[in-house]
């Protein structure tokens, strides 16, 4: 601070080159950011360690949803229903996450952990489903002498590798986020989902650049070095971000089953029975449904209605990551100094409401610099809210539940995701089809129309999620941080 | 060094040692079978890369 500085540098430096000093002696921080998430116990350089299994999720997203889903398509001619099963396929899993939360919370092992085996396992599925996955997409296209087979084969190896590739990241990013809450203090834990979802999407954003290079010659050949390659990188990176870090806590009295392991029905009710758990859960679904409606449509909404060329859609993705990025940013700051997490989600619900407002508006008026601001903001809610609820469901998270409170709001928020991308397709599809047809009036027979509805839709959803958060504003949050 | 339990030289106790053998046995037996199903769906592509 200026005013206890040492006096004999003090005395050594003018004015300006004091300050130039504190400028230098800020930097550090200010270039590393998330640098304040690191304590005495838990250095960054571990955090960021931790982090690397947020990595290989995001990896693992990015293929099955972007690469694959378009490589399928193209590349292999694989029908584009089959294809939409198929990546559908992983969020199937996504409900069993508050199982897998329960599971490592009251894991027995004489070695002392409750996480490391979960993420372990996970690595192994992931890796599995990677490791099978790339000859499966090839049979099931079709190629090579694979027509010479039941042609049952390649859709069912395929569900089957997408099924443990979801099954892997679900369970890895479950218990890598129960660790992560273990091992950091209360105050650190804003920092902590920042650092966390901002490392997933630098693995998904570096993934698909680097796919979307080593993909430019596509050949059979090239698809297995590539996914077999991720699911390496898998191991690798998991392995690496586990090492040392749970604290081996063997059981007392040499492991005696003496105190019975709850069941899952017992560890729910009375995980559903604490402070407002059920509205939580509902305003993250609501919140979550709406902030994810819109993923697969701005870019034809872009294409469509406003005009833009393909390569100017792709930086749409680019500028809801952008947004994404600033939102976790700025409620890592906002959290880390004591704000209330249910009292940012709701703003960043309210947030969403005007974006979405200037999304809709931007057709009409035909203005892509308004487009883009809506599309920036959006990004922006959605990263607060999901680092709102996120922090909210740690820090209220009662000490001996953690993975069960983790795999919960993972549940409902992988769930939602997934059912949201599905009904923005499919309730714009209709919209789209009634309004062709004249049934909705002739003024609302163009492009727009089945977007609008969507948009619309997730105005209301995102109304009706302040309406449930609003009580939860305020509530005990200083009691359960002082208590964790 | 004084726990009668721990086993020299790695110091883990004789159930430390069983739940690592069973994680190693379990490991094995997934990689196995990916392993073998990789394989098949290889084979079934292009047989042996004729």
């Amino acid at each position: 601070m200026p005013g206890v500085a040492d006096p004999q540098c003090s005395r050594a430096m003018n004015p300006i080159s004091h300050k130039v000093m504190r400028a230098w002696a800020d930097l550090g921080p200010g270039f590393l950011p998330f640098a304040d998430a690191a304590t005495a116990d838990v250095p960054l350089s571990r955090l960021l360690r931790l982090s690397l299994f947020q990595v290989s999720v995001g990896m693992a997203m990015v293929l099955i949803v972007g690469t694959l889903n378009r490589v399928m398509i193209v590349e292999l001619g694989v029908a584009a229903s089959v294809v939409a099963v198929m990546i559908s396929l992983p969020v199937l899993y996504a409900p069993f996450r508050t199982l897998v939360g329960f599971r490592s919370d009251t894991h027995r092992s004489a070695l002392g952990w409750k996480r490391v085996p979960f993420i372990w396992m996970g690595t192994m599925l992931q890796f599995g489903g990677l490791a099978i996955m790339p000859f499966a997409l090839l049979v099931l296209s079709g190629g090579g002498n694979a027509a010479a087979w039941p042609s049952w084969i390649g859709p069912l190896c395929a569900g089957l590798a997408f099924l443990l590739v979801g099954a892997g990241l679900h369970t890895i990013q479950t218990a890598g986020l129960a660790l992560a809450t273990d091992l950091v203090p209360a105050e650190s834990r804003p920092t902590v989902v920042g650092l966390m979802y901002v490392m997933l999407l630098l693995g998904t954003v570096v993934s698909a650049v680097i796919f979307g290079v080593l993909l430019v010659d596509f050949s059979p050949g090239r698809l297995v070095q590539v996914i077999q390659g991720a699911a390496v990188t898998t191991i690798v990176l998991n392995i690496v971000a586990l090492w040392k870090q749970e604290t081996r806590r063997p059981p007392r009295n040499n492991g005696a089953a003496s105190v019975p392991r709850p069941s899952f029905r017992e560890a729910w009710g009375r995980f559903i029975a604490g402070d407002h758990a059920m509205r939580r859960l509902v305003a993250i679904v609501l919140g979550t449904i709406a902030f994810t409606m819109q993923d697969v449509l701005l870019e034809p909404y872009g294409g469509q209605v406003l005009g833009m060329t393909v390569a100017q859609t792709t930086l749409l993705t680019a500028t809801l990551a952008a947004g994404g990025l600033f939102g976790f940013a700025f409620a890592s700051r906002t959290l880390s100094r004591g704000a209330d997490p249910f009292r940012m989600a709701v703003a960043a619900a309210l947030v969403g409401i005007p974006a979405f407002g200037i999304v809709i508006l931007a057709g009409p008026l035909q203005s892509l610099p308004l487009f883009v601001g809506g599309v920036f903001l959006l990004g922006f809610g959605g990263g607060v809210f999901g680092h709102g609820t996120l922090t909210a469901s740690m820090s209220l998270a009662p000490r001996d539940q953690v993975g069960l409170a983790l795999g919960a709001w993972g549940a409902a928020q992988a769930t939602a995701a997934g059912v949201g991308v599905a009904l923005g397709g499919i309730i714009r599809d209709l919209v789209a089809a009634v309004a062709g047809r004249e049934m909705l009036g002739p003024a609302l027979t163009g492009p727009a129309t089945g977007y609008t509805a969507v948009y619309c839709i997730e105005i209301a959803l995102l109304l009706a999620t302040v309406v449930v958060m609003l009580p939860l504003v305020g509530g005990k949050r200083n009691v359960s941080f002082a208590g964790s | 060094m004084d726990d009668p339990n721990k086993v020299w030289p790695t110091g883990l106790t004789v159930g430390e040692s069983e739940e690592l053998h069973r994680n190693i046995i379990q490991g094995t037996q997934i990689f196995g079978m990916i392993a073998a199903l990789a394989h098949l769906l290889a084979y079934i592509y292009s047989p042996w890369l004729k």
